[in-house]
């Protein structure tokens, strides 16, 4: 059950963080919800796809992991095999969570860093949260600048796949993949930019996204696609039984 | 100098901004987007003075085709129009008005019902439940509560089949906004105080207060009950079906929730009373509910106080509530298009609420004219014979779909319901459907119409759900289709419990429609 709790100076000051993350119950998962600023960084390994939020059915890009729920095909023997993991990953066991103060009625409530006790990440040897002043450690600014990016993203993102919504920008597309022992899996539930809306787009319209910065997220996503590939190398590698040979691209 | 017969039809009249007009002049005007020299003018005229009777709150599966192809979407349309998701209706107290009597008649088909019948092997099976919980999973969901899609699922499509509950006070804004802003239908607010006719018969144009004539080659009449054009002008006569239908009157009041997050039925409830029966729908905003009898039966005190004793039963009286007093004329037009007018909507007939049919039959009478539209004026008079034909046929349909609801009732607690059963107040055509009903599962060809109003399937609900028993011949069944049978209603079972699991509440999915809208894709 995840337990998390508003991080305090003082209830928390020798609390130490591991330092080898992402930890396993973190790691594996198929798909990871991702932001545009992240798109530049992620094209050069994942397959990027927009998928629908369950709870507000909304559309957000997300990184493809894996072909099946659970399977991370970056996350082999503990490690993650990429050089760069997506923030959602990476700010964990650590969240943002929205308090409103007592006496603050109709303030916007403030948003604090909280930490996961139930995730197995505390240590003797790790990171430290706090300075024996009580003032945050290098780590912790990290920590709180990665969750500052990550809710702006998600601002960003709703703008962004809100409009290619409203554009018809969007299409559903399944992927039908046979694996190298003969096995076969549809990809359902992704979405992706529909071409020839893209192609026929009114000028107005694409000055527009151009302008917001979409038009840009927007190749760097399509160009991400290609990755969908290697995603299927690795699971055919998996398959059979290969696991010493590594692109060298992928190592750390 | 162009003949009467070539006169091109490119202007249309709708008379009348209730829901029929602004449906039917959103359909024509979708249907034919061009607009100006080479287009068609799509015009409505409505009067300031008499704001429209919203002729009902419950719609058909139907209506989401008839909003998409508007060029709505669903989010707007549910936000605006105080709509929820409507999966079909639980009737109570129909069949012998005792506490356990109840039934659904949901809008999904019954398992195996595209390819074929399997109600003879559930008719003799004698543990199944009941025919509805049987055969269709969407019965589970209606029981529950629940939304017949997820916040994920796009527009206008779901897990089950539905249709809405909507406010008929804002659904002809919503629509008329639609239509002037995004379809180029002129709107015209005057009173009309005469009609004229050319020497032909045809109508010419309309004499209007501000004293602008307004011509058109089709006028189509949404006038409402006053039946301006195909009732006033034309003289099409009224043909009453209160014999059959004796529902004449009905109380309505609006009831807001106790709670904000109060639960929202996905059914419309229809509860027997004495001499009639009650509507209860769940809007996202508050219920309307209302007694509809027959003033032959019931005086109209008699009737309020059982209204409101239906409503403090579920603790909802306390409230200062305002009832309505409606009249209600039921029949409909002898020809519903004559020349060059075409009714729509009240103006073309009304029967009564039960099975929600005023607001499908004005989309299918929109998408005939749409349809049938003639070049010119002389293609009018087969166009008007083709749609009469239907027209006709479905809604005697209706009636006889209707009264099946009562004349299948074994109550026998008031004159109402005996009244009912007596032979010559059933249509002949019933009659002898329910011979052969007796012998035979309903079924498509059992119609001799392709686009039927009430399907088979409507029939299978009603007749199973109200106890009616049908004996086929042994040697007309066979054990692959028994096998068969047996295997979809299991299937229908397993599909009911995954479903129930996933699907969120009623209310928890418009709330969060409200915030977040659904996806177009």
């Amino acid at each position: 059950m995840v337990n998390r709790v508003v991080l305090n100076n003082q209830i928390h000051r020798d609390v130490r963080i591991a330092a080898t993350r992402p930890t396993r119950e973190n790691a594996e998962v198929n798909t990871v919800s991702v932001i545009p600023r992240e798109f530049p960084r992620l094209v050069a390994h994942y397959p990027i796809f927009y998928t629908k939020n369950a709870e507000t059915g909304r559309f957000e890009p997300s990184a493809l992991l894996g072909f099946q729920p659970q399977e991370n095909l970056f996350f082999v023997d503990g490690r993650w095999e990429a050089a760069y993991v997506p923030l959602q990953i990476q700010r964990q066991p650590f969240s943002l969570i929205s308090r409103r103060a007592e006496d603050s009625a109709g303030k916007p409530p403030s948003l604090e860093v909280a930490l996961d006790l139930s995730q197995t990440v505390q240590s003797q040897e790790g990171e430290r949260l706090f300075l024996e002043d009580g003032q945050p450690t290098k780590f912790l600014q990290g920590i709180t600048s990665m969750l500052s990016a990550l809710v702006a993203g998600t601002k960003e993102t709703y703008a962004f796949t809100g409009r290619l919504a409203e554009l018809s920008l969007i299409e559903p597309v399944q992927i039908d993949i046979e694996f190298v022992n003969g096995s076969e899996t549809k990809l359902q539930g992704l979405y992706w930019i529909a071409a020839a809306a893209l192609k026929a787009l009114p000028a107005a319209q694409l000055a527009e996204l151009r302008d917001r910065e979409f038009l840009e997220w927007m190749y760097f996503q399509m160009a991400s696609i290609s990755h969908v590939s290697g995603l299927v190398a690795r699971k055919n590698r998996l398959l059979c039984g290969v696991t010493a040979a590594r692109p060298q691209e992928d190592r750390r | 100098m162009t003949s009467q017969t070539e006169l091109p039809i490119r202007k249309i009249l709708v008379v009348g901004g209730g829901t029929a007009g602004w449906l039917t002049a959103g359909v024509l005007a979708s249907r034919f987007p061009q607009r100006g020299q080479d287009g068609i003018a799509v015009t409505l005229i409505e009067s300031l003075g008499q704001p429209p009777i919203g002729v009902g709150e419950g719609t058909w599966p139907t209506i989401r085709s008839t909003l998409k192809q508007i060029g709505v979407t669903e989010t707007d349309f549910l936000r605006e129009c105080d709509a929820s998701f409507k999966q079909g209706t639980h009737f109570e107290k129909w069949v012998d008005g005792s506490d356990a009597d109840a039934y659904y008649h949901p809008f999904t088909l019954p398992v195996g019902f595209e390819d074929r019948n399997l109600a003879p092997y559930w008719l003799e099976d004698p543990r199944a439940r009941s025919f509805a919980s049987s055969m269709c999973f969407q019965s589970e969901l209606c029981a529950n509560g629940l939304a017949p899609k997820q916040i994920t699922t796009p527009e206008f499509t779901g897990l089950a089949n539905y249709a809405y509950h909507l406010d008929a006070g804002k659904f002809g804004p919503f629509l008329r906004k639609h239509c002037v802003e995004k379809l180029g239908v002129n709107h015209v607010y005057d009173d009309i105080v005469g009609v004229q006719s050319d020497d032909a018969g045809d109508i010419s144009h309309l004499v209007t207060k501000s004293g602008k004539p307004l011509a058109a080659d089709l006028f189509v009449d949404c006038s409402g009950f006053s039946a301006l054009l195909i009732g006033k002008h034309l003289g099409v006569p009224f043909v009453s079906k209160k014999d059959v239908l004796f529902i004449d009157k009905a109380w309505a009041v609006q009831i807001p929730y106790p709670t904000e997050d109060a639960p929202i039925n996905s059914v419309t409830m229809a509860t027997a009373q004495s001499s009639g029966w009650v509507w209860d729908i769940g809007l996202s905003t508050r219920r309307g509910v209302g007694y509809v009898f027959s003033s032959r039966h019931l005086t109209d005190e008699s009737a309020l106080e059982e209204l409101k004793n239906y409503i403090s039963a579920r603790g909802d009286l306390s409230q200062n509530l305002s009832f309505r007093n409606i009249d209600i004329n039921s029949g409909y037009r002898q020809e519903f298009w004559t020349r060059n007018c075409v009714a729509v909507g009240l103006s073309a007939g009304f029967l009564e609420p039960l099975e929600a049919s005023a607001i499908v039959m004005i989309e299918l009478s929109a998408k005939s004219i749409a349809n049938l539209l003639p070049s010119n004026r002389g293609g009018m008079r087969q166009a008007a014979r083709v749609f009469n034909d239907t027209f006709r046929y479905r809604w005697e349909h209706i009636v006889d779909f209707l009264k099946l609801h009562y004349a299948l009732s074994r109550r026998s607690d008031s004159q109402f319901w005996i009244d009912n059963r007596s032979r010559d107040s059933i249509p002949d055509s019933l009659h002898a459907g329910l011979q052969f009903w007796a012998n035979h599962s309903p079924w498509h060809d059992d119609f001799s119409h392709r686009e039927e109003v009430f399907s088979a399937a409507s029939y299978q609900y009603i007749l199973y759900g109200m106890g009616f028993q049908t004996h086929p011949a042994p040697w007309l069944l066979n054990d692959r289709d028994r096998d068969l049978a047996r295997e979809k209603m299991n299937e229908t079972a397993q599909y009911a419990k995954v479903l129930t699991a996933s699907l969120p509440g009623n209310r928890d999915l418009l709330s969060k429609v409200r915030r977040y809208g659904l996806q177009k894709i």
